[in-house]
């Protein structure tokens, strides 16, 4: 049943920050994919190198935990943020601006993301509602 | 009557009603204020990256392998130079492993500290060029254990105090970074100065780069 699980996907989706989590994730992927240096060239270089690293893979948890423990979601979007722009200093200059810029969009949607809001109104909807209840209101006041 | 009141839906969008049908009517959203809060510091501070950065305030960490590029710049002045050959192998399946069996012949060089002039980076993506241009003016690159595997390797190269020949185990000029494997041909120097160099590199690795002037953009040619 392909539609069922689809509106099981979309249920899942509607109950947390989905964009935010998955942008930060394909940040980190990114300047992952931009460093792949042999681990050789790593033990060579030493602690600054695995540094370049850490981050990316911070960045890729923060956004998977984003998806799958939504509850936390804010702690993990200011971490995310943080380590993004760390990425600038540290991994090609944040995977040549892409990955970080993917990162820091993703950590601020994750946080200005709310659970529990009410379904989006056109604004043609809005102003014909509005129309109807200035029409309808002196019905009831007369 | 109820039947044919769920048939028909309220509002007559017929697609969209039907999908809203299995969605819950509330659900998660982004609150564009509230996502500003923490995207106008965010900005502000990837400028500030990007401003220190290319005023050669603050250095950047780089290590990229796998794909060639192409460095280049005018001038290339080193203390503490060594030499050596090696084997760069790419990560499992890589794409650009084409016919080399995931193996590259290589020649690393280790410059303990350099300065480069009008330093010009370019990574094929395939049509487009991602180009990195930095040290053009009066201040210039410098990068500090700057570790490169290249393959081609061309300029007008003079060493000050040359050893050449030696094995690339006892290399002691270059720090503990430029040591290279047991048995292998290597040489080193005291000084470089390397004039209209142009290398194509497989991996390359800097404890710090300064970017003084960065200047990075897509372009149609490479350097």
């Amino acid at each position: 049943m392909p539609g069922r699980s689809r509106g099981d996907f979309r249920r899942w989706r509607a109950g947390r920050p989905f964009w935010g989590g998955l942008l930060l994730a394909l940040g980190g992927v990114e300047i992952l994919l931009t460093l792949k240096a042999s681990l050789d060239v790593i033990l060579h270089v030493g602690m600054q190198g695995l540094a370049g690293y850490l981050l990316p893979a911070v960045m890729l948890l923060c956004g998977l935990l984003i998806l799958f423990n939504p509850a936390q979601r804010l702690f993990y979007s200011v971490i995310g943020v943080l380590v993004s722009l760390s990425s600038w200093l540290t991994s090609n200059l944040g995977g040549f601006f892409v990955g970080l810029l993917l990162g820091v969009a993703g950590s601020c949607l994750t946080f200005g993301w709310l659970p529990d809001q009410e379904p989006r109104v056109s604004r043609r909807q809005r102003r014909k509602e509005a129309r109807s209840a200035k029409a309808t209101s002196p019905a009831p006041q007369a | 009557m109820t039947s044919s009141a769920e048939h028909t839906p309220e509002r007559p969008e017929g697609p969209v009603a039907s999908d809203a049908g299995d969605v819950p009517a509330r659900r998660g959203r982004v609150r564009a204020r509230r996502a500003a809060v923490m995207a106008v510091p965010a900005t502000a501070v990837v400028a500030g990256l990007a401003i220190l950065t290319s005023q050669g305030a603050l250095g950047v960490q780089f290590a990229i392998s796998g794909m060639p590029f192409t460095v280049t710049a005018t001038e290339l002045n080193g203390t503490g130079f060594a030499q050596f050959g090696g084997l760069d192998e790419m990560a499992e399946g890589s794409p650009n492993a084409g016919d080399t069996g995931g193996q590259v012949l290589v020649v690393t060089s280790v410059i303990k500290n350099a300065t480069l002039t009008k330093l010009c980076q370019s990574v094929d993506l395939g049509g487009t060029n991602l180009v990195i241009r930095a040290g053009e003016g009066a201040q210039k690159v410098t990068a500090s254990d700057l570790t490169t595997d290249s393959t081609q390797l061309s300029g007008d190269a003079a060493f000050n105090n040359i050893e050449i020949g030696n094995d690339a185990s006892t290399l002691d000029k270059a720090g503990p970074l430029g040591r290279g494997p047991k048995g292998v041909f290597s040489q080193q120097s005291d000084t470089v100065h390397i004039a209209n160099l142009r290398q194509t590199n497989y991996a390359t690795t800097a404890g710090v780069f300064k970017l003084p002037g960065l200047k990075l953009g897509f372009s149609g040619s490479g350097c």
